[in-house]
């Protein structure tokens, strides 16, 4: 799920220098990589729709990592399942 | 009149009915082409900035001169201004807005800030010309025909005038305010700004905490307003800046704050989007979180401001989704907004003519 989310970052943000593979799951995507909130906004929407679960907008600010939006919708998933 | 429709057909056989995907949204072309274009602007990051305390009018109603940022002492010190903006830069502000009382009285102060932050507008009354070294986008509030604006902000021949200092100015769009008493006098309006080649704008006035004068907006001179909007940008497409969106979601019964919820930091303790990078600086370059908003001092629950709806309903995009025609209605809102504020960005066709309800945002954001 991981490599799948670094994919969908990496396409819609148009990120550089970066693959799916190489992808720091641990990386702040605000801080680090200067991911502004609509960016942020955009991904969230597209991986709704790839996982078939809905982000509570409360959620959004805790959404900084790879690994952390992992995270979120294994919690989404199971809270569905 | 119901100028509003609910969300239409979803497009993705494969979902449930009433439910599609992002994906599906953008499968779309017109829609696919317009996010592409408007998503370039999402590194926009906006801050205000009250540059005087100073004003050459005084208007029935005006928000600046409400609560406490009206008694602070002007940094007068263009050095002291770069300085902030500078500090701006650096943490991620590219966006800037410059209001009053009225900024025009300063103008070494806005090229002091221009120097550092070239991406931006200025909130004036149009009554005193801005440097054209200044190159921020410039908007010029109406708030009605000369005998109104002479009645309501004591200025006689305003309208005469601001088109004399700003017609053909490039940076300029001017904003109708309208309010329960000049509805009928924006047509007037809009024509004479037509003539001169002027863009416009509309914005809704939007009452201050306690204001108990008679510009407040009714039931009633809503629905008529949103009418007058829709008449106007379809009988004039080539000078109003706007979208029936625009007019649907400003002239909704219940305030933008109410239908979106303001992402402010004044109604918005959350971390996030302008939450988190948003600051109102006073003219003594102070800034307080918890009265930080666009246009401070104004009353929440009738906010209908277009300065604000520029920031409100664009952060809302995740609540636009519920259908091909919502996001539409979406898109049409944001390109309005940078066609407003963006000098150099022009406005595109509108994707919907009749626009989902901006009641169907607010239950995608209930429902979360």
């Amino acid at each position: 799920m991981e490599r799948r989310i670094a994919e969908i970052l990496i396409q819609e943000l148009k990120l550089e220098n970066v693959t799916p593979d190489t992808f720091d799951v641990s990386t702040d995507l605000v801080k680090e990589l200067g991911i502004d909130s609509m960016d942020l906004t955009t991904v969230v929407l597209v991986l709704q729709g790839e996982y078939k679960v809905k982000f509570d907008e409360d959620a959004y600010p805790a959404l900084t990592s790879v690994r952390a939006i992992a995270e979120q919708i294994r919690q989404l998933q199971g809270m569905v399942s | 009149m119901d100028l509003t429709v609910p969300a239409t057909t979803p497009a993705n056989p494969s979902l449930p009915k009433g439910e599609c995907t992002f994906a599906d949204i953008l499968k779309h072309p017109d829609i696919a082409d317009r996010f592409t274009l408007v998503r370039k602007y999402f590194y926009l990051r906006e801050s205000t900035y009250d540059m005087t305390c100073r004003c050459n009018v005084r208007c029935d109603g005006c928000y600046y001169y409400e609560g406490d940022k009206q008694n602070v002492r002007d940094n007068v010190d263009p050095e002291a201004w770069r300085k902030l903006f500078s500090a701006e830069k650096a943490r991620g502000i590219t966006f800037v807005v410059l209001a009053g009382a009225e900024p025009a009285l300063v103008p070494d102060l806005l090229e002091a800030c221009y120097g550092e932050i070239p991406l931006g507008a200025i909130a004036s009354n149009g009554l005193v010309k801005i440097p054209e070294a200044v190159g921020y986008r410039i908007h010029i509030s109406v708030w009605g025909d000369d005998a109104t604006s002479e009645r309501v902000r004591r200025a006689k021949r305003m309208l005469e005038r601001q088109i004399e200092i700003y017609a053909g100015d490039p940076r300029a769009v001017f904003v109708y305010t309208f309010t329960r008493e000049n509805i009928a006098e924006a047509r007037g309006v809009v024509d004479q700004l037509a003539k001169h080649g002027c863009k416009v704008t509309f914005n809704m006035f939007s009452a201050t905490v306690g204001y108990a004068g008679s510009l407040t907006h009714t039931p009633a001179s809503l629905v008529d307003t949103r009418k007058a909007m829709l008449a106007l940008l379809a009988d004039y497409p080539e000078q109003v800046l706007f979208s029936p969106y625009s007019a649907a979601a400003h002239t909704d019964a219940l305030s933008l704050h109410n239908l979106y919820s303001c992402p402010y930091p004044r109604q918005n303790q959350v971390q996030f989007g302008l939450g988190r990078s948003f600051r109102q600086y006073r003219s003594d370059l102070t800034w307080v979180r918890e009265a930080a908003c666009c246009v401070p001092d104004t009353d929440c629950a009738d906010c209908r401001h277009y300065a604000a709806g520029s920031a409100i309903v664009t952060a809302r995009m995740n609540r636009h989704i519920g259908s091909p025609d919502q996001f539409r209605s979406w898109l049409d809102y944001v390109d309005t907004y940078l066609a407003v504020w963006v000098q150099g960005y022009g406005k595109h066709s509108n994707l919907c003519a009749v626009p989902a309800a901006p009641s169907l945002a607010l239950q995608n954001g209930a429902a979360r």
